[in-house]
């Protein structure tokens, strides 16, 4: 069984907004509403300067998904994390616990008024009748059930943003990082899939930081 | 007597106000997700037959985003 994961390659990265476009393009995303997002670090800083494409990862462990106080989250079989827009009440949980800002909502109404959430479906739709205009008009393309990936992956020209099935991606990275022999370290990986030697990320939590030590005073 | 019938409307009408509401309860159980039942993308009425064809294709495009295979 697959388990779709997403990978960005901060040292390939060029902040070209590919892949933030095809998204926008793919699932015509309303003004305002971002499912990907380009991320730069260290912004003109020669050498260090690295960006990322950011969106939902659809964690192992989703912090949304157990947030969510109408419970309108579900994972499908191959570890998509998806959710029902009849549902949501648009409360805003998730975006709070989201560790990537993924949850998007729209602001179309008058006072700003905050409306269902928005995210990367990875292109998945959601739970609707696949390719139907219900689909299409609340979640987007469908491309998963069409034997495609991600639009935002297939669309990147330096194959920075890869998605996919998580065995395929790791041989991918692996060879690449080997044969330039740099740039091993993955942003967000461990955060939304958690590391390998263990358990998931959001089912250990970090401990509290020992208090520290009063000083002793001089007399 | 029209003013009478009007009356009689008035309170029908307020008593009666509740009886057009949808319930708004939420059945979901915690832990457990409330979302309706999703479709899969294999099986009748879909390109792929099985899971083991879709997940070949999807494997197939995701070997494809290696360019070393590709190029090289």
């Amino acid at each position: 069984m697959a388990r779709m994961k997403f990978i960005c390659d901060a040292e390939r990265c060029i902040e070209c907004n590919g892949c933030v476009t095809a998204c926008k393009n793919e699932h015509d995303v309303p003004w305002g509403v971002n499912r990907r997002r380009v991320v730069t670090l260290n912004d003109g800083i020669v050498g260090a300067e690295r960006s990322i494409s950011v969106a939902c990862m659809h964690c192992s462990d989703a912090p949304c998904q157990a947030v969510c106080p109408v419970n309108c989250f579900y994972k499908t079989e191959d570890g998509v994390v998806l959710h029902d827009k009849d549902l949501c009440i648009g409360c805003g949980y998730c975006f709070y616990a989201c560790p990537f800002g993924a949850p998007q909502f729209p602001q179309a109404g008058a006072f700003g008024l905050r409306g269902k959430m928005d995210k990367c479906t990875f292109c998945a739709g959601g739970p609707e009748k696949d390719g139907s205009k219900a689909e299409i008009e609340k979640y987007g393309r469908n491309r998963l059930s069409e034997g495609k990936l991600p639009a935002c992956a297939e669309m990147c020209s330096t194959k920075a943003l890869l998605a996919g099935d998580g065995d395929v991606l790791s041989d991918i990275y692996r060879e690449r990082v080997m044969r330039r022999g740099r740039g091993g370290d993955l942003w967000g990986h461990a955060t939304a899939y958690g590391r390998a030697d263990s358990k998931p990320a959001g089912a250990a939590l970090p401990t509290a930081p020992a208090a520290a030590q009063p000083a002793a005073q001089k007399s | 007597m029209k003013h009478n019938s009007l009356i009689l409307i008035g309170v029908a009408a307020t008593l009666l106000a509740a009886c057009g509401e949808q319930p708004q309860t939420i059945t979901a159980k915690p832990g457990q997700s409330a979302a309706k039942a999703d479709d899969k993308p294999f099986g009748a009425g879909t390109q792929y037959a099985d899971r083991a064809s879709w997940e070949r294709q999807l494997r197939a495009r995701a070997d494809n985003q290696n360019e070393y295979k590709r190029v090289n």
